[in-house]
């Protein structure tokens, strides 16, 4: 699950980033509003967390700026302007959620899978499918009712898949969710993601479509 | 004491005094005239009596003084009035019929008053062609009458006196109507409203204290919206550095090592700047507020730019080189104020200075002043830039300084009378100039006191 964090200052955003990487998810950071619609033109996020005190544009404009263009990410705002009028004018500017700093890390985590999951249109927080249960939040995977301990890159690659929920997957969008922009991607690490995966799940799991990409087997096709 | 009331005493009472006064006056001439006028009668009808008598010579004998063949009868007139005619040796030729001999019985001419039988009359004497004629009148019937009179006298008055109270009343009530409708309009306001009051047609008298109210109220407003915009920045302020804390502590704890090494130390530098905000805000807070500073403290120029630069740069003295001319001068503030600012200056010259560049401080006495000149080789600001550098929290990048630094600098000036100067310098980078006033004092002879008439 990939996130883009627009955030202006350096200790909150590096704080941010180290936080959500050790909870499993991929983060990218930006500074400004201008680099925030570059990136989001160019790359495929699940979700959006946007600071309103941004250095060249208010943070409220730019998100009434990239709805009216049809970006339809979720967003989570993170502000330390906590009226309610500004909380409104935020949700009304189009954000899905609304944080005001100082944040708990963990509520921070919490929401933004709840966004994920309203975004994928299920209303529980844990994915099941067949004897597979996935809790994307606390990074929890078991089979059969047996706990199977996966790498941060393994559940990552796994969520990304049950989100897709049966479509496929291309190579560079499974990258694009696995890694941020400042990572190094060898060449075959993701094949070796894969690789594990069906180890520790089951072979048949995750299908191969040759030249295309993956997709998760759900069984009824 | 309610305005309704104050008017209604007023009025009401300086009214019925002014009439009560009147009708005493005027009860006490008509008395007087009332009296004068039944004496008047008395005496005219005992003349007219007289006149009467002397044409008709058969009723008495002139010369013998008895009454004549022709008697002379008087029929009985109204109760309590009485006549007689006798001769001036005393014999009684005629008399009314319910007058008593000794009511009437008077021997001198002219007015007099007796009482007889419990009675009090009054009487009046003439004496003519040998004939004494007197005429009387009951006191009772008199006074009687007379009240009669005063009473028709009195009611309209006091009927009209209680009627003016009464359209007193009414129209002091409803004279009085805008002010209760102003007072109700202000009443039913929240308390912490502070729109302008409605502009409903008001009395000419009002409109100033309406007009008043409302440049209270909009400077009431202009002063809480720019305390709460302040308050609300400084939350700002604070949050920014608490949330970085608050989520390097989160992320050590769920790292591990190096990782959890790093966001320790980050939380660290969160806690720093949240320290330097918060020092910032409590010296700005003290500038500005009602706080006094040690001021027996003699403070000169020199002493406050070591002190400053000191504190700037406490492990790189070299990067501040000190131009000064001439002896020390004494400066017009508080010690610890005047290094603040310069302190701020210095601290500005030096963040935005490249690496290892040097700021040069110069300090120039004048007159009644101390110009504190500080250079430095940043990238100076734009113009736009520089009208916007000393509000307060305004920062060119995020995270740099707590935005407060020359808005303290301008406080302090404003306090002491001084004056803060930013300007581009044609070789690159900018000159802050901050003139602070130099003390009046010449000799050591007035230890105290000597800042505070230099000070706004």
């Amino acid at each position: 699950m990939r996130v883009l964090l627009v955030e202006d200052d350096d200790l909150i955003a590096h704080g941010i980033q180290a936080g959500l990487r050790a909870r499993g998810l991929t983060v990218d950071g930006v500074k400004t509003a201008a680099q925030a619609e570059a990136i989001l033109s160019a790359v495929h996020y699940q979700v959006v967390i946007l600071d309103l005190g941004l250095p060249d544009e208010d943070g409220m404009s730019l998100l009434q700026r990239l709805r009216a263009d049809g970006m339809a990410l979720p967003v989570l705002v993170l502000t330390a302007r906590d009226a309610v009028e500004d909380r409104v004018a935020g949700l009304r500017a189009g954000a899905d959620d609304y944080l005001l700093k100082p944040f708990d890390f963990d509520e921070l985590v919490a929401r933004l899978h709840a966004l994920l999951r309203r975004a994928a249109g299920r209303s529980v927080a844990i994915i099941e499918q067949g004897a597979l249960r996935l809790d994307p939040e606390r990074g929890q995977v078991s089979l059969n009712g047996h706990p199977v301990v996966l790498s941060r890159r393994e559940l990552a690659l796994l969520a990304a898949l049950l989100h897709a929920r049966g479509r496929i997957l291309s190579v560079d969008q499974l990258k694009d969710s696995l890694y941020g922009f400042s990572e190094e991607i060898e060449s075959n690490a993701l094949n070796v993601h894969i690789h594990h995966l069906r180890r520790k799940l089951g072979a048949d799991l995750i299908e191969t479509i040759r030249g295309v990409g993956y997709r998760f087997n759900m069984g009824d096709t | 004491m309610s305005l309704r009331l104050r008017l209604l005493l007023m009025i009401g009472v300086s009214l019925s005094l002014l009439w009560g006064g009147v009708a005493v006056w005027m009860l006490r001439d008509l008395d007087d005239e009332m009296r004068r006028t039944l004496d008047q009668r008395l005496a005219m009808s005992a003349r007219m009596v007289a006149g009467l008598i002397s044409q008709n010579p058969a009723a008495w004998d002139r010369r013998t003084g008895t009454a004549g063949d022709s008697a002379l009868t008087v029929p009985a007139t109204a109760k309590g009035i009485a006549c007689q005619v006798s001769s001036l040796r005393g014999e009684v030729f005629a008399r009314t019929p319910g007058a008593t001999s000794a009511a009437i019985a008077t021997t001198t001419p002219g007015f007099a008053e007796r009482e007889i039988d419990g009675e009090r009359w009054r009487s009046y004497t003439v004496e003519a062609h040998g004939l004494r004629i007197t005429t009387a009148d009951r006191l009772a019937e008199r006074n009687t009458l007379l009240r009669d009179v005063m009473a028709a006298a009195i009611v309209p008055f006091v009927v009209a006196l209680i009627g003016s109270l009464m359209m007193l009343w009414i129209g002091v009530r409803s004279g009085l109507v805008p002010l209760e409708r102003l007072r109700q309009a202000l009443a039913s306001r929240a308390p912490d409203a502070l729109t302008p009051i409605p502009d409903a047609p008001m009395p000419r008298e009002l409109q100033p204290l309406v007009d008043t109210l409302n440049q209270l109220l909009e400077r009431m407003r202009v002063t809480i919206s720019r305390e709460r915009r302040f308050t609300s920045d400084a939350a700002h302020e604070l949050r920014t550095p608490l949330t970085a804390l608050k989520t390097h502590l989160q992320v050590a704890r769920i790292t591990r090592g190096k990782d959890a090494e790093m966001a320790l130390d980050y939380a660290e530098e969160g806690a720093a700047r949240l320290q330097y905000t918060l020092q910032q805000l409590l010296t700005l807070a003290q500038v500005e507020g009602p706080f006094s500073w040690d001021e027996t403290q003699r403070t000169y120029a020199n002493e406050v730019a070591r002190l400053a630069m000191r504190d700037a740069a406490p492990d790189t003295p070299e990067l501040i080189v000190l131009d000064s001319d001439g002896p020390p001068v004494e400066l017009a503030l508080p010690q610890a104020l005047a290094v603040t600012a310069l302190r701020n200056l210095l601290d500005n010259a030096l963040r935005h200075s490249p690496a290892q560049h040097s700021v040069r401080l110069e300090i120039q006495s004048a007159q009644d002043a101390v110009c504190f000149h500080v250079y430095d080789s940043g990238p100076g600001l734009s113009a736009d830039e520089l009208t916007r550098v000393t509000q307060r929290f305004w920062r060119r990048d995020a995270g740099r300084g707590s935005g407060l630094g020359l808005a303290i600098v301008v406080a302090i000036t404003e306090r002491c009378g001084g004056s803060l100067a930013l300007a581009q310098r044609p070789t690159g980078g900018l000159e802050a100039s901050l003139t602070l006033p130099r003390a009046k004092r010449e000799s050591p002879l007035f230890p105290s006191t000597p800042q505070a008439d230099s000070r706004p």
